[in-house]
């Protein structure tokens, strides 16, 4: 009960500090730059049809990038398990993706993409979508080779004893042990693919998306209109965790919580 | 020789290779069909090149001494925030460890701050600080806060239920319970952590530096961006940013050995007694899953 | 009677109707222990032995106040549970080895000296001497990581010691290990305890483990848990390896296992 009242209390007592522009004057700031709560609910309100426009934009990205990204990873970690000698190595390299900073990572994928389509907005989201996979492969991959050959002790002689073709031994083991290792990687492949793309839309030529138009309310000095993008970037990314915790608990209704 | 061929760093090496011969190949195509092919995709050699070259790209510098110079600044930045998001990631930690209503209260504002996009907000950071310097060192503390809080306290709950069973029939004090046990098991749980965000320090010390001039790696890559500077030193701090992150990453694996006795006694043995094949093995496995690990915990 | 024999007659522990009920993860009430009246004497070997659910485990966490008791009374040399806790006078050895990964076997032993503000010098000797009992000297330096299951149960019996405690506790110790190296810590336990004469409560579900070591047998049934039955083991000291091929042996274990309820296990 405490778990749920705490934390809320805690959330409405911000609130009530934000709202009293007490919060204004511990962080010696104005409304200007951190409006109130109810003008940035208000801004979303009546720009509802531009901010979804917007959303759609990003949340296509990040998901087609996760999508993508993730799939490739999972495949890499197949082919690390059936050819492992070569398959450490492409293994390290691949995390060695994670600690690329994206800042580098999206400027280069505009230049590689130019000649994808003379359509700007799909080559834009080609190229933040290249970017996106990227980040999340590199996760993918290492959590499912997890999830592919740490599977319960003897489970692999077992399957062994009983002469199972390789690619059963994949169908019938390793692929539903790693389930769950898919899950860990999307935990945390969800909220970084939202970041990720937010950031490839700063350098992006096209306009539209949620990180381009927190920039570009900047720089025109529109915070409000900012922090409502903001606040959408946040809603998405908790709906998309949400969801991925749904798709999981129905997945996963007949295995204990890992 | 087939023994050479086993290891891991000879199929890093060939991964590494494949991906330059990839890129070269892409290079011969792109110069052989576009009119500014080293905008595009330069040939390695010629990265290579602008590093070495004794041209000076600005009125003061060469190319690398440029790229170097801004990327102290950036690193210095980054470290600070890193430092300083560590160190309040760890006793948010420790705090919430040690009440049950701070842990309560923050563990559901812990997982939403992951969903708030930071780095999207640094305009706005840095327009409610005012200062550029705070705002950098802030994002970047921010950032590095999450993957450290959350890995931390992991490694406090990882303690078993007998361990503290076993302090309790000492009568053990808490401080000693905390010193003795709980901080020396996180430990690894810690450097988890700080794997996941030295890297994210540096992205974001890069990009808050594309927001406003003052040096640093992100300043000179938006003007290399724009054609204010010739392109080589764009392409220059593509490839130093990446060092700079796998290098930052690769710096808290060491640290970690440093500070967890049993890995640096097992590291030792392997460098003095290079007979023991099996012991070898084992802790390259060992290894192996930690740098496995790096990405993982960041639940 | 000799001086030695009075202070063996002496009781350590007194348990008196003792109830123990506690709630599981999913909130059920469990019936642990249910009027367990029992008296150890000081410098006894007593086993409690039964199948699991019988609620050994929960006893000798009682007595070491990991556990409160719903009802009744436990005395420790006259004292609260929880007082002769914190008085440090309790050595306890779990199932499963519980070492240190960054400590050193050897710093592994010292902990609890550590904790009860030994000298560096006296830990360190006092270490030493553990390990050269359980015969572990030459691994003073290594890890537990780099230890076999049977050597981490040795380090953690050689740390139980090194506290001399008055009352040693061991829940299932060897449980988990091979039956070579049980026979080999069955001897090193009872050279030790000989040489210490303490108060050692085993917790087993092994009957020819419980008959070698002890002195009496508290046989315990589950559902509630119970105490049926205490067997007095009349078996000469020292203990011998050959002793377990006796008729009297097999007559002792034929006895225990008589004394579950419902015949047998």
């Amino acid at each position: 009960m405490t778990t749920v009242l705490y934390p809320v209390l805690f959330g409405i007592l911000i609130l009530v500090l934000w709202q009293t522009k007490t919060l204004h004057a511990i962080l010696h700031t104005d409304t200007f730059t951190l409006p109130l709560p109810g003008r940035i609910n208000a801004i979303i309100a009546d720009n509802f049809p531009t901010i979804l426009g917007n959303t759609i934009v990003t949340v296509r990205v990040a998901i087609l990038g996760l999508l993508i990204g993730s799939a490739a990873g999972y495949l890499i970690a197949v082919l690390v398990v059936i050819f492992p000698t070569l398959g450490q190595g492409a293994l390290a390299v691949t995390s060695v993706f994670t600690a690329i900073p994206i800042v580098a990572l999206a400027p280069v994928m505009n230049n590689w993409t130019k000649d994808v389509s003379g359509v700007v907005s799909v080559r834009s989201a080609v190229s933040k979508i290249i970017v996106v996979a990227l980040v999340c492969m590199a996760n993918m991959s290492i959590n499912a080779y997890r999830g592919l050959t740490e599977v319960k002790p003897f489970s692999e002689d077992l399957m062994k004893v009983l002469a199972a073709k390789p690619v059963k031994m994949f169908t019938k083991l390793r692929i539903p042990n790693s389930v769950p290792y898919i899950f860990t990687a999307l935990k945390v492949g969800v909220p970084s693919s939202i970041i990720t793309t937010i950031v490839s839309e700063y350098f992006a030529e096209y306009l539209m998306g949620i990180g381009r138009q927190i920039k570009e309310n900047i720089l025109m000095a529109q915070y409000a209109a900012a922090w409502a993008y903001i606040v959408t970037a946040c809603v998405i990314g908790i709906a998309l965790y949400a969801l991925l915790m749904v798709v999981q608990a129905l997945v996963m209704r007949n295995r204990k919580a890992r | 020789m087939k023994k050479i061929v086993k290891t891991r760093w000879f199929s890093i090496l060939f991964w590494v290779v494949i991906l330059a011969a990839v890129w070269e190949a892409a290079a011969f195509h792109v110069a052989a069909t576009k009119r500014n092919p080293e905008n595009i995709l330069p040939h390695l050699y010629q990265i290579i090149a602008a590093a070495f070259s004794t041209q000076k790209v600005n009125q003061s510098m060469t190319a690398t001494q440029l790229v170097l110079s801004s990327a102290a600044t950036t690193v210095f930045r980054a470290a600070l925030g890193f430092a300083i998001g560590v160190a309040s990631g760890f006793v948010l930690a420790l705090l919430m460890n040690l009440s049950g209503i701070i842990e309560k209260i923050a563990f559901p504002y812990l997982m939403i701050i992951q969903m708030i996009p930071i780095l999207g907000m640094a305009p706005i950071i840095l327009s409610i600080t005012g200062s550029i310097n705070v705002s950098r060192i802030l994002i970047a503390a921010i950032l590095t806060f999450y993957p450290v809080a959350t890995n931390t306290l992991a490694g406090f709950k990882s303690v078993e239920k007998e361990k503290y069973e076993l302090m309790a029939s000492y009568a053990a004090k808490k401080r000693s319970l905390y010193t003795k046990v709980l901080i020396p098991q996180c430990i690894p749980y810690f450097f988890t952590g700080m794997k996941i965000s030295a890297p994210m320090a540096i992205t974001a010390a890069i990009l808050v530096d594309t927001l406003q001039g003052d040096g640093g790696l992100g300043c000179v890559l938006s003007q290399s961006l724009r054609h204010a500077m010739s392109i080589s030193v764009f392409w220059l701090i593509v490839f130093f940013s990446a060092f700079l992150g796998i290098i930052s990453w690769k710096l808290m694996g060491w640290l970690e050995v440093m500070f967890t006795p049993q890995k640096r006694h097992l590291s030792k043995k392997k460098q003095t007694d290079g007979k023991d094949v099996e012991l070898c093995t084992k802790e390259k496995n060992r290894s192996g899953k930690s740098f496995l690990k790096a990405g993982v915990l960041q639940r | 009677m000799t001086t030695e024999e009075n202070s063996r007659n002496e009781v350590e522990i007194s348990i008196e109707d003792l109830d123990v009920t506690f709630h599981d993860n999913s909130g059920n009430e469990v019936r642990a222990l249910e009027g367990v009246s029992l008296d150890i004497r000081k410098g006894e070997f007593i086993s409690l032995v039964g199948p699991s659910g019988c609620g050994k485990t929960t006893l000798l966490r009682t007595i070491a106040d990991l556990q409160k008791p719903t009802d009744g009374m436990i005395h420790v040399a006259g004292r609260l549970p929880r007082e002769e806790r914190l008085m440090q006078k309790f050595g306890i050895v779990f199932q499963q080895p519980v070492l240190f990964d960054w400590r050193t076997v050897q710093k592994n032993v010292e902990l609890p000296l550590e904790l009860m503000y030994y000298s560096r010098k006296d830990r360190h000797q006092r270490a030493k001497d553990m390990l050269e009992m359980v015969g572990l000297s030459d691994f003073a330096d290594s890890y537990p990581s780099q230890l076999s299951g049977g050597m981490q149960q040795r380090v953690n019996i050689a740390r139980a010691f090194a506290i001399r405690p008055e009352i040693l506790l061991m829940d299932e110790p060897f449980s988990a290990l091979d039956e070579f190296t049980k026979e080999k810590l069955h001897e090193d336990l009872l050279r030790m305890w000989r040489q210490t004469n303490k108060t050692v409560i085993f917790v087993t579900h092994n009957i020819q483990e419980a008959v070698f070591l002890s002195d009496r047998i508290c046989v315990l049934s589950p559902h509630p848990g119970r105490l049926s039955a205490i067997v007095d083991v009349t078996l000469n000291r020292p203990r011998t390896a050959e002793m377990k091929y006796t008729p009297e042996f097999n007559s002792l274990v034929e006895k225990v296992r008589n004394s579950f309820e419902g015949g047998s296990i």
